[in-house]
């Protein structure tokens, strides 16, 4: 992506700039969660017979099971590494619920009108239609991005509970069998539909050229400021509001002097000017 | 004796006498929980008018059916169909959904009120593979039950069935190929004994008609998506300098 407003300057000194973009807490959640569908994907696909999901193949079947000595102990795996799964999630959501789980929810899930907007406009784009109407600017993460949160979660929620419910289900009476006859579909479902938000995730994140800086800021926590300022303006500026007040603040603290900057042709980004707009 | 068995029973009505020795038997064999049975003694009560009155008893269990629906329905793989024709249940791959007591036309399943898994008769299969009789088998003492290999013309069943007139319990629209043949006509107790066609359940439905097609589009369509966009993206090419905005 390239904005023209830009001058080579400018560009080159957003790109030497540094941001934090994740925790080490949310890299090693992420990285938990995708190992784990490394695991209960395959097992999961395994465990659904060709003759009630056509979908699925013998051959898959067999293999799993030859791996895993019977289908009992198919099951029985993929129900603990489930359980493995929702157990990690509930406790990192618990132990950082306000920390990290509320600020995440808050500044990276709410969809605010610039969202809303950029889901209007983004569909003709992808189409290669409407390229001069532009996307309005983004924060630390854009609305599709937001929405596959809300997949991701509210996906998770449902196949953690049916899953849960197949495990535990001699617990459960006869009465309200019928609990244990739909958690199989909804989970089905659930795995399903995240899966194919999954899909288009695995490649926006890993293999789209325009977000490489995300990709490996989910190794590293950083993006330089260039991908920053292009992808995740309001994101951008905000961090740039709070790095100037936090050093406005360390030096009353300390009392050193404002250091006189070098004058900037404008207010434009690269700066860490206290003046930069605050984003939202 | 044939390589591949193909196991069965032959039950004669005739000879049943209703003492229920067999429900004993195969509870102090498997122990199954008070007020749940694997077999059953069905009868249609007295019929004809005095003196002449006749009442037959008709000893059930599960078929094990060659074409099972059972199997059909069970979604984990936990009922199975054994290469000698018995249908088990493992029930550690069993979820206790009752999709299978809900398929099988004959009502010979239930769920195990203590284990919670699903239950039937088993043709004491641990008994038939060291070569003994299935307990209810082992024990009538009418000889109303019989169980063997029908690929041996040797065997028991085979003996009782040869140049007779057998009765499967089937109807035009349910036939699972029972493996059990009747000697006299089992319609004395025919509400218990003759098929049921098949309803699915609610959350079967949707399993089919919904959760399958949604799935399949879901993911059909991302995955067709992103390949697009993979084969735009190398027919483009990258700009090392823009695009990455490494
Ligand atoms: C090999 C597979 C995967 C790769 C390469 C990958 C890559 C990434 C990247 C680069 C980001 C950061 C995006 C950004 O900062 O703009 C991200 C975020 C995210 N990923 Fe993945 N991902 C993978 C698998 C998954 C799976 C399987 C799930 C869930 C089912 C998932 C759920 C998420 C969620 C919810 C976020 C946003 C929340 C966060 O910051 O942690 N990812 N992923
Ligand atoms: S009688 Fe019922 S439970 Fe037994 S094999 Fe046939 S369908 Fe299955
Ligand atoms: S109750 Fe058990 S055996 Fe019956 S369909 Fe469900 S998983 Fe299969």
């Amino acid at each position: 992506m390239s904005d023209e407003t830009l001058t080579l300057e400018q560009r080159k000194r957003l790109q030497e700039q540094v941001l934090v973009k994740h925790h080490l807490a949310n890299i090693l959640t992420h990285w938990f969660n995708v190992a784990m569908w490394l695991l209960l994907l395959p097992t999961g696909i395994g465990i659904l017979l060709e003759k009630t999901y056509p979908a699925s193949s013998t051959a898959w079947n067999d293999l799993m099971r030859q791996i895993f000595g019977s289908t009992a102990s198919l099951i029985y795996w993929h129900g603990v590494w489930g359980q493995i799964w929702i157990a990690v999630l509930t406790f990192n959501i618990f132990v950082g619920f306000r920390k990290y789980f509320l600020t995440f929810a808050s500044t990276r899930m709410l969809l605010d009108k610039d969202d809303l907007r950029w889901l209007m406009i983004k569909p003709w784009h992808m189409l290669g239609l409407r390229k001069h109407v532009p996307l309005p600017p983004q924060d630390a993460y854009n609305a599709g991005q937001k929405l596959y949160s809300y997949l991701v979660v509210i996906g998770s929620f449902w196949i953690g509970l049916t899953g849960m419910i197949m495990v535990y289900s001699e617990h459960i009476p006869t009465s309200w069998q019928w609990v244990i006859q739909w958690a199989m579909p909804i989970h089905f479902l659930s795995a399903g539909i995240t899966f194919a938000g999954v899909i288009i995730h695995v490649y926006m994140g890993a293999i789209f050229p325009e977000e490489r800086q995300a990709f490996f800021s989910m190794f590293t926590g950083k993006v330089n400021g260039l991908y920053a300022y292009l992808h995740h303006r309001k994101w951008y500026l905000r961090k740039m509001a709070e790095k100037a007040a936090w050093e406005a603040e360390y030096r009353r603290r300390y009392r050193e002097p404002a250091q006189a900057e070098a004058p900037q042709a404008s207010t434009a980004p690269g700066t860490a000017s206290a003046d930069a707009p605050a984003g939202d | 004796m044939a390589d591949i068995k193909k196991y069965g029973f032959v039950i004669d009505p005739r000879r049943c006498i209703d003492c229920r020795a067999c429900l004993v038997a195969c509870r102090a064999e498997w122990n199954t929980p008070p007020g749940q049975t694997r077999i059953w003694v069905h009868t249609d009560g007295p019929q004809g008018i005095f003196p002449a009155v006749t009442q037959t008893w008709v000893p059930v269990q599960c078929h094990h059916c060659e074409d099972p629906w059972c199997v059909d329905a069970c979604p984990t793989g936990a009922t199975f169909k054994r290469e000698d024709g018995l249908v088990l249940i493992d029930e550690e791959a069993c979820i206790g959904c009752g999709l299978c007591v809900n398929a099988c036309p004959y009502q010979v399943r239930f769920r195990n009120e203590v284990t919670g898994k699903a239950d039937k008769c088993n043709a004491c299969f641990h008994r038939v593979d060291r070569g003994e009789l299935p307990a209810c088998v082992a024990t009538c003492i009418g000889g109303a039950r019989l169980f063997g290999d029908f690929n041996d013309p040797e065997s028991p069943v085979s003996r009782a069935i040869k140049d007779q007139v057998v009765y499967r319990p089937i109807t035009p629209e349910v036939d699972t190929g029972p493996m059990t043949y009747y000697l006299s006509p089992p319609d004395a107790s025919a509400v218990q004994v003759s098929p049921q066609p098949r309803k699915d359940l609610p959350a079967e439905v949707f399993w089919r008609k919904w959760a399958i097609p949604i799935v399949k589009v879901a993911v059909g369509a991302t995955f067709l998506g992103q390949a697009g966009a993979f084969i735009l993206q190398l027919l483009r090419g990258e700009n090392e300098y823009e695009d990455g905005a490494v």
